[in-house]
């Protein structure tokens, strides 16, 4: 409907619109003489914007410009659009999971937030136990440097369909002609896996699986073979030990893949009785450093021992040779024949015959430690096999070789050949997590998955069935093994179907598989029994195992796996590259262990530098005409005329330049035997840096710090007896009286009665120094890498640390005055390594003391305590005077010398986007500047609190943990609640054992020690 | 104010001087030219500055980590350096106001320019606190401003809080003490400036000084004052410095003698670099007669006894590290472990330049030398160096635990940050010299016809000094009464 209705503002507009509109054309009523200011030259000097005030506006607008122009850096972050279902973002979720990685096996518990897995921890309820490697390999899934990300033939990226169908048509080809084809694994473990390659084998009969395990236990399989029937690894319940005793074997560190937790088990002081341990063995392992006695001898007479054992155990005679230890061998053959089923017999060689003569003593023991039935499944590589493999390579008669995450290349001590050997082989494919030698030497590279990213499941031993779930979307373009092989059978079913109906047919017997998956395990029965082949012919295995030793000539080289890089797997995984070894404390290195005779003949020495750090000298090895040159550490222990190496470092192709450290030790692993005799040794030129952050070895008389007390002791003496007392409380002098010193006082206490009192004890007897908490720490607080030269001048950033002191010869300041020392002979004396020493592994972080030293001394009040018995610190309050760190009595506290997150100079994990996705988003990363240290992981009990308040309930007994508590698989480190009578740590801090380090500065610490127990007076 | 003066005592004022000539003498530094000497010295200095503010900007664009500090060893050459300075700036205190208040005359040719030394050496230890933060930029959280971060407020109980105190109050009690001192000084320049620029600057820096008798009494008065506060400060800050030590838990720190002997060794550490300066000075800027034997020998026995009581403190320390017996005490700075420890270099050296060469000024010969002291101060600044960084490293580097047992090497940048310092300091003393009257020219000529040469000669002869026998020299009293004129 139009409207012809006119609205109007004014009568002019109204009557007479030629002015309006004339109006209307000209905007400005007034015209704007421009033109006439800017031309006429007076007006403009006389206008009131002088120059100054040009200046100024020029000034403001440019810096109102310049500072619109700042802003600070833009993080995104990114809500979920459409949330998933099971994620509440900051609600951490665990997952059940396993890993077996080849040499690492273990039922785990993985920790994810908002998608992402960022730490490791052992399943308890499994019998799960997490090493140091194991905590660190979260870390490894994001490796973005070394993991592989697509397919690749000849280095060009491939799709899967595309590498499918070319091996594809390889396979076809070759299964036509009949050439073989090995298909090459490390010990797998999984049930499933093995069928699935069983029935891969079936389509394809030309295919041979050989298991090769880079650090070989395959002697011991084999004598299991010989003896039992049965080619596994034997178990040893070392929880029922009473006598122990063990040639070489590492049980503690890698040997079967470790028994720590049953080790422990059965030396517990507070029942009464504890194992007897003794370890003859040449390098300083794990083991031995933990033995209630360490005999000394080199590889070649512990094979002479074991036999003179033998024959004093079985009254046999055979041929044999005297060492100059046969004392203590027949000592401990009366001790194992008085403890019967309760005595155990280890020898870590890798020898058929050495490994059949222990187990017929176990035998002869009837030792129930022993078992032959519930098997391992940790190590299964035949070491026959392996060499005939690359015979044939080199032969030319295999076509195909499929190596699934394994790196011959590396690892074989003649991996030069088998690489030059590769040409004749038509079907190259490497199937590996991981860029390695191999991968490069293959045509084909597939990508395999993290074991974060990948389902599976695990046999470790006869009885426990574990299953794996990935925690994780695949990072990268990779697909399982298991899959693969399915497809390439012809089999269209998913892996994951395939698991589950093998588990539920198999396995579960009719038990939920969610119940199992949930669990991350299902116990099964033990099937069957072994049947014990009595016609072995032992005398035979002796004399071979004699004359073998005969042949020892020159010097002795002990090859093994470290702590931290074990087989040399996660070599380009920072957080094991900075762990300083527990026996050497040694990080970013291998090198080779010498004793202070042979030293000092070859004129070897570890000068300390003006700077706190350690350098040593290179010495040249040569076994069976192989050489490296390695640097050399001075190692209080080792067998004279004998040296140790370990393998897995020396690892370059793909690794981050940091992490290219070490020498590579496989090229002297001739046979996969870990003993080469014939070793000559040439001191070289030049000086090597290495990075240690412990210098002094030993505790210098400073008792207080570390108690030992043996056994007997425990039981008949009065702890705090005045003279012999195991552990004497601090006296100072008080109104002239001799008073405790935890008796008097000069600070009011706080209340610790209110909420929650955090305690941690640490129970010396039972830590065996295995790192796993250090790296749990790592994990958990975000604790950043620094790097071989900032570690080499003293600048770790470790919140916990274990501290290894070996003894010396003069233990007490009271001992040196009954030999009648001077003052300056006794401190030298006790500051003195002891040739044999007897090692203490003290775990050492912020002791979060009531009466902190640090706390009075920061001027800004950055660190403070809290109520919870926590000595906080507030990043973001300190301005870094370093003063705290100095009046730490225990030296705990970490100072950010540099930007160690987003910095070049230090490329490491927090230096990549992926490499970050394993930091913990509950606990800041650091700026430089700041002091940190333990915090009693103050997230996980703030969390715990939080979730207990949220279900309306009070916090449940012992709930309380701390990463370091959690990791700790041998109950060393407990943790919890003080004002909890319930809580374990309430009566461990009451308990007689209990202790404060440095307790006569009445810091009154929240970290409680409890004295170590050996056995050593008491067989 | 001329009192009457023993003959027997030596002069303080050599030669002939009449009060022009004071004034001339004093006045030709700065209205003169500078000799190459100076140049020279100047711009080695200013290079070394330079040096040392690039090492600092490296250090906070950086990190702490480019000093050669590790985890067990957090403090080595930041603090020393501090300590070493702050010590140094303790002398100037000492000879203008305690030695005011005892009416030794003889601090009037050297107090301006010690009090001038301690306030460039105060601005050299006050550095260290500051950069020696990781975050130097929040350094501003250690003074108590009430603030909107939240409820946060300094820790009392730190004694690094009790130094920023203590370290500001100094500061600033000493340079309005030395500015007070200068007023009538400047005054003087300020009238016989020619230059219009330099006229004004000043008759800034004078405050409007007019020599009025009233403006003489104020200046009396608050010179006391200002002298029974100052007092106090000479023990107190390096007592409250001591206290960064003593009140820690680290054996060989933890010490209760230490105030008494921190002052004591700031005081000596003082003297022997005023000993220095004054020895360079006095030939640089021809004051011979002013800094006389007779000054170095007084500064030389101070030396001596707060030298003594350094020593006996070093002697008790180490008696009380032996007779404890305790395994920690073993291996503090003064101790058995100590001399035979990887620093047994650093030990001696103390002992050395501490102990044994000091003694020699025993030997009046050597006392009065004007050679012999300057020789003897540089081995006292080198050993009191050495006296810091013993306490600090040596005890740090052996802590409670073995397993932190630690070595401190220093990189570059500490070095570098140490002789920028000392450069710093060379450059605010020669701009000083050349700029500042550098020595109380008012407060000489009160003494000058008590103590000075001349006039003493002429006592001792018999001859009258009053005025009128210079009859004979008509021109000197010509000059001297338009120099009073000009002080007035």
């Amino acid at each position: 409907m139009a409207s012809n209705k006119k609205y109007w503002k004014s009568v002019e507009e109204l009557t007479n619109s030629s002015i309006v509109e004339t109006l209307s054309k000209n905007e400005f009523v007034e015209e704007i003489p421009t033109d006439e200011f800017l031309g006429d030259k007076e007006s403009l000097e006389n206008s009131s914007t002088t120059r100054r005030d040009f200046l100024k506006y020029i000034g403001f607008t440019t810096a109102a410009a310049s500072l619109a122009a700042c802003e600070g850096p833009v993080r995104k972050s990114i809500p979920y659009v459409v949330k998933p279902n099971d994620y509440i973002p900051g609600v951490a979720d665990w997952y059940a999971t396993s890993i077996a990685d080849g040499f690492d096996f273990a039922n785990v518990l993985v920790k994810t937030r908002e998608g992402r897995p960022i730490q490791i921890m052992p399943n308890k309820e499994a019998n799960g136990t997490t090493s140091a490697r194991v905590q660190a390999s979260v870390l490894s899934l994001y490796d973005e440097k070394l993991r592989l990300k697509e397919p690749t033939r000849n280095g060009e990226t491939i799709t899967w369909t595309d590498a499918d169908a070319a091996i594809g048509a390889k396979l076809s080809a070759l299964k036509e002609a009949n050439t073989p084809v090995v298909f090459l694994t490390g010990s797998l473990a999984s049930p499933s896996t093995n069928k699935i390659i069983s029935e891969f084998i079936t389509a394809y009969p030309n295919v041979k699986h050989v298991v090769y395990d880079a650090v070989s236990e395959s002697g011991a399989a084999d004598a299991m073979m010989a003896m039992f029937g049965k080619r596994a690894l034997p178990n040893y319940h070392l929880d029922k030990a009473k006598t122990i005793v063990s040639f070489g074997a590492d049980f503690l560190g890698d040997f079967h893949g470790g028994f720590e937790k049953q080790y422990v088990n059965g030396r517990k002081p507070e029942t009464g009785s504890m194992s007897y341990h003794v370890q003859f063995e040449s390098n300083m392992s794990l083991t031995g450093a933990n033995a209630d006695k360490r005999v000394v001898l080199k590889p070649s007479e512990q094979v002479f021992a074991l036999l003179n054992l033998y024959n004093a155990v079985t009254g046999s005679s055979v041929s044999s040779k005297a060492t100059p230890v046969d004392a203590e061998v027949k000592a401990m053959a009366v001790e194992l024949k008085k403890a019967g089923s309760k005595g155990v017999v280890l020898t870590g060689l890798n020898d058929k015959n050495a490994q059949l003569i222990a187990f017929a003593i176990n035998k002869a023991l009837n030792s129930e430690v022993f078992d032959t039935n519930n098997t391992l499944n940790t190590r299964q590589g035949n070491d026959a096999e392996v060499s005939q493999l690359v015979a044939d390579i080199k032969a030319g008669k295999v076509g195909g070789l499929l190596a699934y995450n394994v790196d011959p290349a590396y690892s074989l001590p003649n991996a030069s050949e088998f690489v030059d050997a590769l040409s004749k082989v038509s079907l190259k494919v490497a199937y590996s997590t991981e860029n390695n030698d191999t991968v490069n030497a293959m045509e084909f590279a597939l990508p395999a998955p993290h074991f974060l990213e990948s389902w599976g499941d695990t046999m470790f031993d006869e009885v426990t069935y574990g299953l794996a779930q990935p925690t994780i979307q695949p990072l990268f373009n990779s697909r399982q093994l298991q899959d693969t092989l399915l497809l390439w059978s012809g089999n269209s079913i998913k892996y994951y179907d395939y698991l589950k109906a093998f588990a539920t047919e198999n396995i579960l017997g009719g038990s939920s598989w969610n119940t199992a998956l949930h669990n991350g395990f299902y116990t099964k029965e033990l099937s069957e029994a072994v049947a014990f082949d009595s016609t072995v012919d032992l005398s035979a295995a002796a004399s071979a195992l004699a004359n073998s030793a005969r042949k020892a000539n020159g010097f002795e080289l002990t090859l093994h796996t470290t702590t931290g890089l074990g087989d040399g797997k996660q070599a380009n995984n920072p957080w094991l590259q900075e762990f300083p070894d527990p026996i050497t404390r040694v990080s970013w290195d291998n090198y080779l262990t010498m004793s202070m005779a042979d030293a000092n003949e070859l004129g070897f020495a570890n000068p300390v530098r003006d700077n706190g750090a350690i350098d040593g000298n290179y010495a040249k090895v040569s076994v069976n005409g192989k050489e490296v040159t390695v640097p050399v550490i001075i190692q209080p222990g080792q067998a004279k005329g004998s040296f140790g190496l370990s393998l897995g470092y020396g690892r370059t192709f793909g690794l981050k330049e940091e992490m290219q450290v070490g020498v590579n030790a496989y090229p002297l692993y001739t046979n996969a035997s870990n003993v080469q005799y014939g070793v000559s040794i040439e001191k070289v030129s030049g000086n090597h840096e290495f990075a240690c952050p412990q210098v002094q070895k030993t505790i210098a008389g400073r008792h207080d710090i570390l108690k030992v007390a043996s056994l007997k002791e425990y039981k008949t003496v009065d702890p705090k007896d005045h003279h012999h007392g195991w552990n004497k409380p601090a006296y100072v002098s008080y109104d002239h009286k001799e008073v405790e010193a935890n008796t008097i006082d000069i600070w009011d206490e706080h209340n610790r009665e209110l909420g929650h009192h955090f305690n941690l004890s640490i129970d010396l007897t039972s830590c065996t120094g295995c790192g796993a908490c250090v790296i749990a720490c790592h994990a958990e607080n975000n604790v950043p890498v620094v790097g071989k030269k900032e570690v080499r001048v003293g600048r770790d950033m470790h919140w916990l640390r274990i501290d290894r002191y070996y003894s010396s010869e003069v233990e007490t300041r009271e001992d040196a005055k009954e030999l009648g020392l001077s003052r300056g002979e006794m401190y030298r004396a006790l500051e003195t390594e002891a040739e044999n020493p007897e090692v203490t592994f003290q775990p050492m972080m912020c002791q979060h003391c009531n009466h902190a030293p640090c706390e009075t001394v920061c001027p800004v009040a950055a660190t403070s305590h809290g109520r919870q018995g926590q000595n906080q610190m507030a990043y973001n309050r300190c301005v870094g005077t370093r003063y705290c760190a100095n009046n730490c009595p225990y030296r705990v506290r970490r100072f950010n010398w540099f930007n160690y997150a987003n910095n070049d100079e230090f490329d490491f994990n927090m230096n990549n986007e992926y490499g970050k996705m394993v930091l913990n988003p509950d606990v800041t990363v650091r700026s430089r500047g700041v002091m940190e240290k333990c915090s009693m992981c103050i997230q996980m009990t703030q969390a715990t609190i939080v979730k207990a308040k949220k279900e309306g309930r009070p916090v449940n007994t012992d709930e309380f943990e701390t990463a370091c508590s959690s990791a700790c698989t041998t109950g060393s480190l407990v943790f919890g609640d003080i004002n909890n009578k319930e809580d374990e740590v309430t009566s461990l801090i009451a308990d007689k054992r209990a202790y404060n380090v440095l307790d006569y500065l009445q810091t009154k610490p929240n970290v409680v020690y409890q004295v170590k127990i050996k056995n050593t007076n008491e067989a | 104010m001329s009192h009457y003066e023993a003959p027997i005592r030596e002069p303080l004022v050599l030669g002939d001087k009449s009060y022009h000539d004071i004034t001339e003498d004093i006045a030709k530094p700065i209205e003169g030219k500078a000799n190459k000497n100076w140049y020279m010295a100047f711009y080695i200095s200013l290079a070394a500055m330079l040096w040392g503010f690039g090492c600092i900007f490296y250090t906070v664009g950086t990190g702490i980590g480019v000093w050669g500090l590790s985890k067990n060893i957090g403090w080595a050459w930041d603090i020393t350096n501090f300590v070493w300075w702050v010590g140094i700036g303790h002398a100037g205190t000492l000879i203008s106001a305690v030695l005011l208040l005892f009416r030794q005359k003889w601090r009037m040719a050297i107090n301006r320019s010690a009090e001038a030394m301690t306030i460039f050496a105060v601005f050299q230890a006050g550095l260290f606190p500051i950069i020696h933060m990781g975050r130097p930029w929040n350094g501003y959280w250690v003074l108590p401003i009430p603030n909107q971060f939240g409820s946060l407020w300094v820790n009392f109980n730190s004694p690094l809080l009790w130094d920023v105190f203590a370290i500001s109050t100094y500061l600033s009690v000493s340079l309005v003490f030395w500015w007070t001192g200068l007023l009538p000084d400047f005054a003087m320049i300020r009238d016989r400036a020619v230059k219009p620029f330099q006229k004004k600057i000043y008759a800034l820096l004078s405050f409007g000084w007019s020599g009025r008798a009233k403006d003489w009494q104020r200046f009396e008065e608050v010179s006391l004052v200002l002298a029974g506060l100052a007092t106090p400060l000479v023990l107190s800050v390096h007592t409250i410095v001591s206290f960064d030590f003593a009140t820690s838990i680290n054996p060989g720190w933890h010490s209760t003698i230490f105030p008494p002997y921190f002052v004591a060794g700031a005081i000596f550490s003082g003297f022997a670099m005023v000993q220095t300066l004054l020895g360079i000075m006095r030939k640089v800027t021809n004051m011979e007669e002013y800094i006389t034997r007779l000054h170095i020998e007084y500064m030389n026995i101070v030396i001596i006894l707060t030298g003594g009581i350094v020593a006996v403190a070093y002697a008790t320390e180490f008696f009380i590290a032996w007779y404890t017996g305790s395994p920690y005490e073993y291996y503090t700075y003064l101790s058995v472990g100590a001399a035979t420890g990887p620093y047994w270099w650093a030990f001696y050296s103390l002992l050395l330049f501490n102990i044994a060469i000091p003694q020699l000024l025993w030997i009046k010969k050597i006392r009065r030398s004007f050679i012999w002291s300057f020789i003897i101060s540089i081995a006292i600044n080198i050993g009191m160096w050495f006296e810091r960084f013993d306490i600090i490293a040596i005890v740090l580097s052996k802590g409670h635990l073995p397993s932190t047992w630690w070595r401190f090497e220093p990189t570059f940048v500490d070095v570098g940050i140490f002789i920028g310092t000392i450069g710093f300091f060379f450059v605010l003393f020669l701009l000083y010299a050349r700029t500042f009257p550098v020595i109380a020219q008012a407060e000489v000529k009160t003494i000058l016809k008590s103590s000075g040469e001349f006039y003493k000669k002429r006592r001792e002869q018999g001859i009258p000094t009053k005025p009128e026998i210079k009859v004979a020299k008509p021109a000197a009293k010509k000059e001297s009464k338009s120099d009073k004129k000009d002080k007035e």
